[in-house]
């Protein structure tokens, strides 16, 4: 902090800042408290009226908006107070804002928070269980990721209001694509999320390897999403809906031979929508972006758009293959979605032996936990897949959030993410150590961490369904994987290194530790989750 | 003579569509794409959708297509300066699109019900006055969404863009 000169009005404004901080936050909480109240007041206001436009503004605010009403303003909000001098209230502010949605979303669920008449919905999003399930792991890892970047706060090119404004708004495409029930929900969701990451990876803007790796997932991102606005037309042209509810009566009251061009049009999207979480043989992308993108971003696009992608594979499969599966297409694609699991875990797992870079052996790891998602998907059983799932997706996104952050500390500022950098931190920073060997495990799925139940229970729902050839190569591959996340925690413990010892973070260091306890709480009492909501 | 209008339109775009990827020079690719839309435009005028065609020009063969010739011409494409595919890649790129045209063409040859609805049409459907209706009753959620799409989109757009301290002026 630079002592306040007369001459310089930023530099007296500045300690003016830090001066009144304490009172600054008392404000911010009573701005969240006014524009809470002011959202509810507004909202009854329109329940009083009655033409066409507020009427449907109105269910817009009761169908789950509220979530992404809230996330939308606070992202704006964001943005403005980018102009403070003082960076750390961005973010706190965004992890406020996070927290504050978190919440809302969960009371919305029972829609205890705001009561309008059900009867004038909007047709356009779910409230259900699952969709808020899925929101409540997402809003949980962002919130897990927001505190790894304090290095941000430091950087004087670095922008990071626009950062946190743009994951928030990347939030709301997330949260519509677990949560649509019109295709074009899915459809703005998907564009939502996929700009906001391409943005986000050609942030580090003198890093070659960054504006590489944007140009890269743009352009093939492009094609996939020009790949499922094909399918989604094909699908309108046959169904002549674009709804949920009319995509399964027309499913259920045509058959697939009679309904070739809804089929194509439903492979199409499938496509499309693997792309996004990066399933074999669409993922040619996955590592150079995964490795090009700073960090940051790159934990929270192998966590959210991955949770965010398979959410809306699960439901968009559902259309396709509900019970009884005698009566709906399943027995049509269901061969065609397990060899691209099967291909998906062998390409992941085996590629990712040979990887010498941390980084890019976490984004072959992404590949692979994509690989056993799908599985339970395939598996499409209403209860035990979907359990698989939720949970899966909790144990794999805490795990790779502590990776992720373990890495952030002990790479730094060097851009290269090697293994090496991890000798003898065993000894340098026992914590650090400790817990990326947890999220490891964790990741590798071994007994007493959360991974080992999340792939216990695919495992079961695969079972269930009779796909025991599928089951057989997942273990096998659980196994390759061991090996590769092994390297990892041998190199720390056992190999002699001459790095600097590590200096972590405080945000860093909360973001480990919730993530660890979490991650063991779950392998533990795994009944904790699957209870809380399913 | 809507029906042989159709045929023609539909005969024109394909080939202009067909012509913006064989031509050599990005500036007629560029030309023949415009071509399209307006091929897309009469379409839409067909089905008297007479807001979706106006857009259509505005938008795409306007605004949009001034910005891809801004874009070629800022980078001084030459036709000479563009480098071949190995033909490895080649043969691979052509092995795996024609398998998609071949599982599209078998596929969609067998779509046999194909004739369009005639009871309950209604031909002012692609109205303005009725566009809105939609627009702004039905799909007014998305509507609204679209605008946290391009938000981030500009957001993003002035972030990459902004000029940093030391970089040079052009």
């Amino acid at each position: 902090m630079p002592p306040p000169t007369k001459n310089c009005p930023v530099a007296v404004k500045n300690n003016h800042v830090q001066n009144i901080k304490p009172a600054s936050f008392l404000d911010l909480r009573v701005l969240f408290f006014i524009l809470q109240k002011a959202i509810i007041i507004l909202s009854k206001l329109l329940a009083f009226s009655k033409k066409s436009y507020l009427c449907k503004l109105r269910n817009i605010f009761h169908q789950k908006m509220l979530s992404l009403i809230l996330l939308s303003v606070f992202g704006i909000t964001n943005l403005f107070l980018g102009f403070l001098r003082q960076r750390n209230i961005v973010l706190f502010a965004s992890m406020a804002f996070t927290f504050i949605t978190l919440v809302v979303s969960w009371l919305d669920m029972n829609g205890t928070l705001i009561t309008f008449d059900a009867s004038l919905n909007g047709g356009m999003m779910a409230n259900d269980k699952l969709s808020t399930s899925f929101a409540f792991v997402m809003l949980l890892t962002a919130l897990l990721i927001f505190p790894l970047s304090t290095h941000y706060l430091k950087d004087k090119e670095a922008q990071p209001a626009e950062y946190y404004a743009i994951l928030m708004f990347s939030l709301v495409g997330a949260l519509m694509m677990v949560s649509y029930k019109n295709l074009i929900m899915l459809f703005v969701g998907v564009e939502i999320l996929s700009i906001s990451m391409y943005v986000l990876t050609g942030s580090d803007k003198h890093n070659v390897k960054s504006n590489e790796a944007a140009l890269k997932y743009f352009l093939m991102g492009s094609f996939a999403t020009g790949i499922l606005l094909f399918g989604m037309a094909l699908l309108y042209g046959a169904v002549g809906a674009f709804t949920t509810e009319a995509i399964q009566t027309y499913v259920s009251a045509n058959k697939v031979v009679d309904s070739p061009m809804a089929f194509l049009g439903f492979s199409m999207m499938l496509i499309g929508i693997l792309f996004k979480i990066s399933a074999a043989p669409f993922h040619f992308w996955t590592p150079d972006v995964y490795e090009g993108a700073p960090s940051l971003f790159t934990a929270f696009m192998s966590t959210i758009v991955k949770t965010a992608g398979i959410g809306a594979t699960l439901k968009f499969v559902t259309l396709f293959g509900f019970i009884p599966l005698g009566a709906s297409w399943y027995p049509a694609w269901y061969k065609g979605v397990a060899i691209v699991v099967i291909l998906t875990l062998a390409i992941g797992n085996i590629t990712a032996v040979y990887q010498s870079s941390f980084k890019r052996m976490l984004a072959y790891s992404g590949i692979s936990h994509a690989g056993y998602l799908l599985m339970a998907v395939l598996a499409l059983s209403p209860v035990s897949s979907v359990k698989a799932i939720l949970f899966y997706t909790l144990a794999y996104s805490v795990a790779t959030v502590a990776a992720f952050g373990g890495l952030m500390a002990v790479a730094g500022n060097k851009r290269k993410e090697e293994y090496a950098y991890f000798n003898g931190l065993g000894k340098t920073n026992p914590f650090l150590a400790l817990s990326i060997t947890i999220s490891m495990l964790s990741l590798a799925g071994i007994p007493l961490t959360a991974g080992f139940f999340g792939k216990l229970f695919v495992f079961l729902s695969v079972f269930e369904r009779g796909l025991y050839f599928l089951v057989v190569v997942a273990v096998l591959m659980a196994a390759v994987g061991v090996y590769y996340y092994f390297r990892v925690i041998i190199a720390m413990y056992m190999r002699e290194g001459n790095n600097e010892p590590v200096q972590v973070s405080s945000g860093t260091i909360a973001t480990l530790l919730i993530a660890n306890i979490l991650t063991i709480a779950l392998g533990i009492a795994p009944d904790l989750w699957l209870n809380w909501f399913m | 003579m809507a029906v042989q209008l159709f045929y023609f339109l539909s005969a024109l775009a394909v080939l202009s569509a067909l012509m913006v990827v064989f031509s050599r020079n990005p500036v007629h690719s560029v030309l023949y794409l415009i071509l399209m839309f307006f091929c897309l435009t009469g379409h839409y005028i067909l089905l008297n959708a007479q807001f979706l065609a106006i857009v259509n020009i505005i938008v795409y063969a306007g605004a949009i297509m001034v910005l891809f010739l801004f874009v070629i011409m800022f980078l001084n494409l030459k036709t000479d300066a563009e480098k071949g595919q190995p033909p490895l890649m080649k043969f691979i790129a052509v092995i795996s699109g024609g398998l998609l045209l071949v599982v599209m063409v078998s596929i969609l040859s067998k779509v046999s019900n194909m004739e369009a609805k005639k009871e309950g049409f209604d031909s002012q459907i692609g109205l303005v006055e009725n566009l809105g209706k939609v627009l702004y009753k039905d799909y007014l959620l998305p509507f609204e969404l679209a605008s946290i799409l391009f938000l981030a989109a500009m957001v993003g757009a002035v972030m990459l863009g902004k000029r940093e301290a030391g970089e040079r002026h052009f």
